[in-house]
């Protein structure tokens, strides 16, 4: 890895004497997008903000572009933000809005004009629209001009925060879409602040979740979803199911017993542990819903479960079933098919993969 | 466009209106038609006489006393105009924003003396800029010569009073549409390259313009019609068109003279706030073609 664009050393954030961020280190490759994710008040907009300019830091260090950035002022830095509300100045025209990072570095008339159509282009936006202003616009026309205002000046980092929640799902997917596409083609950083799990999995290189001002896991999105840090980052991402088992070190590997869990031969390899699982504890075993399938009479598997139906939900492409074993109820996502698996109240059989499961600290 | 001109038709909502429409055509329409029917009127003996003349007007338009304190009153008014707006900018400003933790002891003391009467504060004033007031006792102590501040009594004190007495309009309407602004906009012109002065010229100051002008105007109209000012703090040594008006009316009870002065004020006063308006307006079309 080429050195970093951004490199965050050990980053506090105290307002008075709440405690917004403690020690975050974390560090963004030239050309790579990063979603920071967690749930409200975990410190993700925060930690935008510092790396924005907007909010000091109280400790630690930030290092952008191979510049300290203590003490610079936001608008000196190599960063542009794309905000939550687009923050589009409403007096100005489109034209005037893209342009307006290169009119106050006081460039040619002429090359403004020229990086403004460029970005107009860029973002499929006509040109008829230069002389609107934003409110004539529609809500994914703003949304590419804002982006269009902060990337037409190229900045090596571009920071975007949340600026999707506002849209209709069926926008968001397109514009989610159009943003990958456009990261691969202007090769600048972007770090995505998000709670939309979904589209953190779809967009981004790596995904940083946190809570409570402390990151909890830096990965790939397979290495988040399949393989989380701990149960919290398990039942964030996606639905899961979390079953409570007893793991013992023998060997290279572990063997576990659960309940309602009946393997063959209870074995996890060492890389299907998570870090801080102590041997004999109490763990618990991580089941993706997609991961669980309906066995046919007779059929076998490396683990199974025994349950009563107690509800579905038909959504297009996959039936969710919540399944009733003893007081415990599992979540399980099937292929959708025209003819029902399985009806409301049959008792059932569910199998399971071995490779599939994952234990995390309980 | 279509909801306008849609409201026009709706009975009920044309019926609403009913209220204003007499109370603007009672108190604002027929006593400005009397003021002009008064304006052919003589006087003889201190007695209105329906004359139906234009005696009035030509003494009006033949003294160039009443022009020069027509004059006078509009210079003052657009001075005063001037420094109110200016005054109340950074203001307001540092109210919402550098002072934002005290604003509301900061709006509930200027509520306090702007509800205070005006005459009160005036008469305070002179009791502040004496030449043995307050201010010269303790410039005095302080090293500074005896009475070496000698305003009281002269134009300026006069627009001292006036600015004191209107800057609370420039700065409430002022406070009130930059209070209107997204903070994000600014952080966004900061994001993009803009200094804090910059940004708050590309921002803030053109999204509180409509503000701005709402107190500006508010300030030219009163400032047109003051009496107290000039009268107390001025010492009546150069008096305005509202003092002028008064003593028409009262001292030389003389009526159609005074309606007249009234009518010609009014003029003057609606011929400067159509000529800022055509000014705004062609600034607003020159800024959308830029």
């Amino acid at each position: 890895m080429a050195s970093p664009i951004i490199q965050a050393t050990g980053i506090e954030k105290y307002y008075d004497t709440y405690r917004a961020l403690t020690n975050i280190s974390l560090s963004v490759a030239n050309g790579e997008f990063l979603a920071l994710v967690g749930p409200s008040g975990c410190g993700k907009t925060s930690l935008l903000k510092i790396l924005a300019g907007f909010e000091d830091l109280s400790g630690g260090s930030l290092v952008i572009d191979g510049q300290d950035m203590a003490g610079m002022p936001a608008s000196a830095r190599p960063t542009r933000m794309v905000f939550q509300k687009l923050a589009l100045f409403p007096h100005k025209t489109v034209a005037q809005n893209i342009g307006f990072p290169l009119h106050l570095a006081k460039r040619p008339k002429r090359e403004i004009d020229t990086a403004v159509r460029r970005m107009l282009e860029l973002m499929h936006l006509k040109e008829s629209y230069l002389n609107r202003y934003p409110h004539e616009l529609s809500g994914g026309e703003q949304q590419r001009v804002a982006l269009a205002r902060s990337m037409v000046s190229q900045p090596p980092v571009l920071l975007l925060d949340e600026p999707m929640s506002a849209l209709d799902a069926k926008l968001k997917k397109s514009l989610q879409a159009e943003l990958k596409h456009l990261h691969r083609h202007v090769g600048t950083s972007f770090v995505h602040v998000t709670h939309d799990l979904e589209e953190a999995m779809m967009l981004a290189d790596r995904i940083c979740v946190m809570r409570a001002g402390e990151i909890v896991q830096i990965g790939e999105p397979s290495e988040i979803y399949y393989r989380p840090a701990d149960a919290f980052v398990a039942g964030f991402i996606g639905d899961t199911n979390l079953l409570p088992a007893k793991i013992m070190q023998v060997g290279e590997g572990f063997e576990f017993s659960c309940d309602i869990l009946k393997c063959s031969s209870p074995r996890l390899d060492a890389e299907q542990v998570a870090a801080g699982v102590a041997a004999g504890a109490d763990a618990l075993l991580m089941i993706r819903p997609e991961m669980l399938r309906l066995l046919a009479l007779g059929e076998t598997a490396d683990c199974t479960l025994a349950g009563t139906v107690r509800e579905y939900f038909i959504r297009g492409a996959s039936i969710q079933y919540r399944i009733s074993i003893d007081d415990t109820e599992i979540v399980m996502d099937v292929p959708g098919t025209s003819v029902l698996p399985a009806q409301q109240g049959d008792a059932v059989q569910l199998g399971l993969s071995l490779s599939d499961l994952f234990a995390v600290e309980a | 466009m279509a909801e306008m001109q849609k409201s026009w038709r709706d009975g009920a909502l044309r019926l609403s209106t009913l209220p204003l429409l007499l109370l603007m055509g009672l108190f604002f329409v027929i006593p400005l038609i009397m003021t002009a029917l008064l304006s052919f009127q003589g006087t003889q003996y201190y007695r209105l006489v329906w004359t139906w003349d234009t005696n009035v007007w030509t003494d009006v338009f033949s003294q160039i006393h009443y022009w020069k304190i027509m004059w006078r009153t509009l210079t003052m008014a657009l001075v005063c105009t001037l420094l109110c707006t200016v005054l109340a900018i950074p203001i307001a400003y540092a109210m919402l924003h550098r002072l934002s933790r005290w604003s509301d002891q900061i709006t509930l003391l200027m509520v306090f003396a702007f509800l205070t009467d005006a005459v009160l504060k005036t008469f305070g004033w002179v009791l502040f800029l004496d030449r043995s007031g307050v201010l010269n006792g303790t410039l005095e102590a302080i090293g500074f010569p005896p009475a070496a501040v000698n305003v009281l009594f002269s134009p300026n004190a006069t627009m001292i009073g006036m600015v004191y007495n209107l800057l609370p309009y420039t700065i409430f309407t002022t406070a009130l549409s930059m209070a209107r602004i997204d903070r994000d906009l600014v952080l966004a012109a900061r994001d993009a390259g803009a200094t804090r002065l910059r940004a708050f010229h590309e921002v803030t100051l053109p999204l509180a313009k409509p503000g701005i002008w709402a107190g500006a105007v508010l300030v030219f109209v009163l400032s047109l019609g003051v009496f107290l000012e000039p009268k107390v703090m001025g010492g009546g040594t150069s008096p305005l068109a509202a003092e002028l008006i008064r003593q028409s009316f009262e001292t030389r009870v003389n009526w159609p003279l005074g309606a007249a002065l009234t009518l010609v004020l009014i003029v003057i006063g609606a011929a400067v706030l159509a000529m800022a308006g055509v000014l705004a307006f062609w600034q607003a079309r020159r800024g959308s073609n830029d």
